[in-house]
């Protein structure tokens, strides 16, 4: 089994923890953190494929594709965080379950 | 040695993302999602990818972490989900409903959730070896205008996609000013710190923080690192600044401020329409002025993402 | 692919959006409806010279940089993307008219108007590059473009609800467009490209293939709120205010069904099978049923037409079981092709404009009321016959009534379907378009009925009318130019094109 096998079966482990998380945990700030490690579980599928297909240096377009998917998906992390508090502060609510 | 130590790190991914999601305590969860980023950060060495962890690290687990760690004053940080009804008199009839109907759609989507696992791990092992690119972007390495692979697919090979990216913050920072309202640097709440020793301990990083944050963008031409990387760490000083009382946001105009936030999108697309008139082309930097172009859009686009980090830590804590 | 003629359009079609979107950001918020309108103009005659391009020349690409496939990206304006792009700018100009005289009233003036512009315009740029992106991570980048503005859109009013509804949104997004990533991270590991045309060429089947046709479609169904996965588009879309309830109707959620047709009929050709495309029409047919009956159940104007939406998404789902082919049969044998295509882009043009006007109209109500419940429509015909006529125009085209351009849509869906001998989906069909007929006309017998008691309708500018209006009329002209459209996105390569699929053996498409 060689490194980037490895990382690529890990990756979609993470995926899918991250799937489970946002359906099934209940708090906002979870629900965030649960897309961002999904996210992490797909960079993670990417570069590990970049290492297979390396020759004088890794593949550098997964590379540069991770970064860009990094920044817009913490960008959207961001907004959802930002909305989450806003929710919080008009309702205190945490979560999407109506007040009994 | 090598195989023990992915196979660790790994696990230890795998373990740390389980705990996010199941540590009881809110707390616990965002100090737990740290830890993760880095051992994330630590698998991208491992993989050869330095400029994917320096941005992992500093924006994934840095910047998000930061604003998660800032969320937690606003959530009550020992919100549990799992242990709601241990205060309550047990009730066994209520009990027992609430568990059936908590445990069987809990069990469903456990279910269904391990059958996807089994197709993906089936399909990720199967996959075929596509090959990559890596001999097309060597190839045309000489004519991007940047000796660094990554840097010339961000900024030369795949530029439009670059482009489209910077404008997503300008876009992310609007979105959150559309939900928390307009007048946003109007009112200061957070007390600024008053602890001299911290202040003083800010203004020594700050320049220390810049030159890395210059360091990394200028190293990004020849080696890992990049306007992004290097926009995490400017926008660190702002972040700290802000922290330590000095509202530097404040202190600017609104126009300034705006110019600012705006100036690396606009450059970058006017260089592109520029381009376009010159050759045809969107975004053909001819060959000559490549690097010099590259390192002009980088610079503006970190000093506009910093800006914009700024704004939406600023703009989140108030 | 480079024999194709290059053009400069495509990327001024996203390139100006996204200038004009910085640029507002300059204006005083009082101001910024000029750019606002000027440049929705702009965009128009863009808009414009493109569908006179691809006429004269067919399909046109431009290449970013120079750097063809697979190293660079490759943008192309074929009839179809026109077909979108045009469609975005008309309803576009329309709905900024719209909104310019919106949030002067009472009650649009709730709403953070000044960021309406910067961020329509920047949703503009992300639906034009959705359209116009031949690169599967590039569609990934526009995707989230759309997303990030669209909910920014939708929580302008910074209600509670709005913002509630918004986050419910978001993290669907989010999780949808994680989903797509992962089946583009598969391709790629699996090809090395990420090119579209590429793609289609040397994309293999197998359980890497078929894996990420099933995260990219599931992904894509979450996106445009397909049937198991619509539970966040009713609250977003009715708790946005009117002009963005438009967008999001009207646009947005075609932007998910734009990237799945091309998908299956340019790249996964090799990994569908026939029950794949059956699941998807059950999702439709699902839809249809589900979204009607709800609708039907509503009490207020705005949730009634965002679970109307559902519906008439759900007819848009039930082109795809037409368009794979069982075994044996060949675009050239199967002769329901055109008729399936064609019933897809009436469905989207006439659903469109009329969804847009219906999104309207309700927002006349709620500035003329205060509130949108529907017992309150008594007597709308007197107090405001433009608005009525609008409603009744559009709930026709919802329908399905000839002559308007949904009948044109559900009569070559039904067309589509009998010739391709899959009858099951006829009762799908019309028991849909009953239960809309059924609450379309409960709305028009409530505006027709006196007033019980005396409704106090607040004056509403004539301009605010008119616009509803001239979309609603939109939804019947479409139907007039239909064989010259057809004709016109004949040229492409893609339309009229059905998957051909081979017998194999394995359980693929099981979302």
């Amino acid at each position: 089994m060689e490194t980037w096998e490895i990382y690529s079966l890990t990756s979609v482990v993470i995926f899918a923890i991250g799937l489970g998380g946002v359906f099934l945990v209940k708090h906002f700030l979870r629900k965030i953190i649960a897309t961002v490690i999904m996210g992490g579980g797909v960079f993670l599928c990417f570069v590990s494929f970049a290492k297979r297909d390396t020759l004088n240096f890794p593949d550098p377009v997964p590379h540069a594709l991770v970064i860009t998917g990094i920044v817009v998906a913490v960008t959207a992390a961001a907004f959802a965080l930002s909305l989450a508090r806003r929710i919080h502060k008009i309702t205190g609510e945490e979560t999407f379950e109506e007040k009994e | 040695m090598e195989l023990l130590t992915d196979g660790l790190l790994a696990l230890l991914t795998a373990y740390l993302a389980f705990r996010c999601m199941l540590a009881p305590k809110l707390s616990k969860t965002v100090f737990t999602f740290f830890a993760f980023g880095l051992i994330l950060a630590l698998m991208w060495i491992r993989l050869g990818a330095v400029d994917v962890a320096i941005a992992e690290a500093a924006i994934a687990s840095g910047f998000m972490g930061v604003l998660l760690l800032d969320s937690l004053r606003d959530f009550s940080p020992s919100y549990s989900e799992f242990e709601d009804n241990i205060e309550q008199p047990p009730n066994q009839v209520a009990f027992a409903k609430r568990s059936l109907s908590q445990w069987v759609p809990a069990i469903a989507s456990g279910a269904g959730l391990l059958l996807f696992l089994f197709i993906a791990l089936q399909a990720v092992r199967e996959v075929p070896a596509g090959g990559g690119l890596a001999a097309f972007a060597e190839a045309k390495l000489p004519e991007s205008g940047a000796e660094h692979p990554v840097t010339a697919v961000l900024l030369n090979f795949r530029a439009y996609d670059t482009l489209l990216e910077v404008a997503v913050i300008l876009m992310g920072l609007l979105a959150i000013f559309a939900a928390g309202g307009i007048r946003q640097f109007r009112k200061p709440s957070l007390p600024p710190a008053k602890d001299p020793v911290l202040r003083k301990a800010i203004l020594i990083f700050t320049p220390l923080l810049f030159l890395f944050g210059a360091f990394l963008l200028y190293i990004g031409k020849s080696g890992p690192g990049g306007a992004f990387q290097a926009a995490v760490l400017w926008g660190a000083i702002g972040i700290l600044l802000h922290l330590g009382g000095w509202r530097i946001f404040n202190a600017l105009s609104r126009r300034m401020r705006r110019i600012i936030i705006i100036a690396g999108p606009l450059f970058f697309l006017l260089t592109g329409f520029a381009l376009m008139a010159r050759s045809g082309t969107f975004l053909a930097y001819p060959p000559a002025f490549a690097g010099f172009l590259i390192l002009i859009i980088e610079t503006l686009a970190a000093v506009s993402i910093a800006a914009a980090l700024t704004a939406i830590y600023a703009f989140l804590t108030d | 692919m480079k024999e194709l003629p290059a053009s400069v359009l495509p990327p001024l079609l996203v390139g100006v959006p996204m200038l004009l979107g910085m640029v507002s950001l300059f204006f005083k918020i009082k101001r910024r409806p000029i750019p606002g309108i000027i440049g929705s103009v702009l965009i128009g005659v863009l808009a414009f010279a493109a569908v006179v391009e691809t006429s004269r020349h067919g399909t046109v690409i431009h290449v970013p940089g120079g750097w063809v496939p697979p190293l660079g990206i490759v943008l192309r304006m074929d009839p179809l993307s026109v077909v979108f792009i045009s469609l975005t700018a008309l309803i576009g100009i329309f709905i900024g008219l719209y909104s310019q005289m919106y949030f002067r009233t009472e009650e649009g003036a709730k709403v953070r108007f000044p960021l309406f512009w910067p961020l329509w315009f920047f949703l503009w740029a992300g639906l034009n590059g959705l359209f116009l992106s031949n690169d599967i991570f590039n569609l990934y980048v526009t995707i989230e473009v759309i997303t990030i503005c669209a909910v920014g859109l939708a929580v302008l009013s910074g209600e509670a609800k709005a913002l509630k509804a918004g986050l419910r949104y978001l993290l669907a997004a989010i999780v949808g467009s994680m989903c797509y990533l992962l089946g583009v991270a598969l391709i790629y590991g699996s090809t090395g490209t990420l090119d579209m045309a590429l793609l289609g060429q040397v994309l293999e089947p197998g359980p890497t293939a078929s894996f990420a046709l099933i995260v990219i479609t599931l992904g894509l169904l979450i996106k445009k709120a397909a049937f198991p996965f619509h539970f966040w588009l009713p609250p977003a879309h009715s708790a946005a205010s009117a002009p963005v309830s438009a967008i999001l109707s009207a646009l947005v959620v075609k932007g998910g069904f734009y990237v799945m047709l091309r998908l299956w009929t340019e790249v996964f050709g090799v990994s569908l099978t026939f029950a794949a495309g059956q699941l998807i029409g059950v999702a439709g047919a699902a839809a249809v049923i589900w979204g009607s009956w709800q609708a039907l159940l509503q009490t207020n104007l705005k949730l009634l037409v965002a679970h109307s939406s559902v519906a008439q998404l759900g007819y848009l789902l039930m082109i795809f079981p037409l368009l794979v082919l069982k075994p044996g049969f060949s675009t050239d044998s199967a002769d329901w092709l055109p008729a399936a295509w064609t019933a897809g882009i009436f469905q989207v043009m006439a659903h469109a404009f009329a969804k847009s006007s219906m999104f309207l109209s309700a927002g006349i109500v709620v500035a003329a009321l205060g509130h949108d419940r529907i017992a309150s429509l008594r007597d709308l015909v007197a107090k405001m016959p433009m608005t009525a006529l609008a409603i009744g125009i559009a709930g026709v085209s919802l329908i399905g009534l000839p002559p308007s351009g949904g009948f044109m849509a559900k009569w070559m869906l039904l067309k589509g379907v009998f010739l391709s001998g899959q009858w099951w989906w006829a009762p799908a069909i019309l028991i849909g378009s009953l239960l809309t007929a059924g609450y379309i006309f409960m709305l028009l017998r409530l505006a027709f009925a006196p007033a019980r008691e005396e409704n106090r309708f607040r004056p509403v500018p004539i301009m605010l009318q008119v616009c509803a209006l001239l979309l609603a009329l939109g939804s019947f002209l479409i139907a007039i130019p239909a064989e010259k459209l057809v004709v016109f996105l004949e040229n492409g390569e893609s339309f009229g094109r059905g998957i051909e699929t081979v017998i194999k053996g394995g359980n693929h498409g099981n979302e």
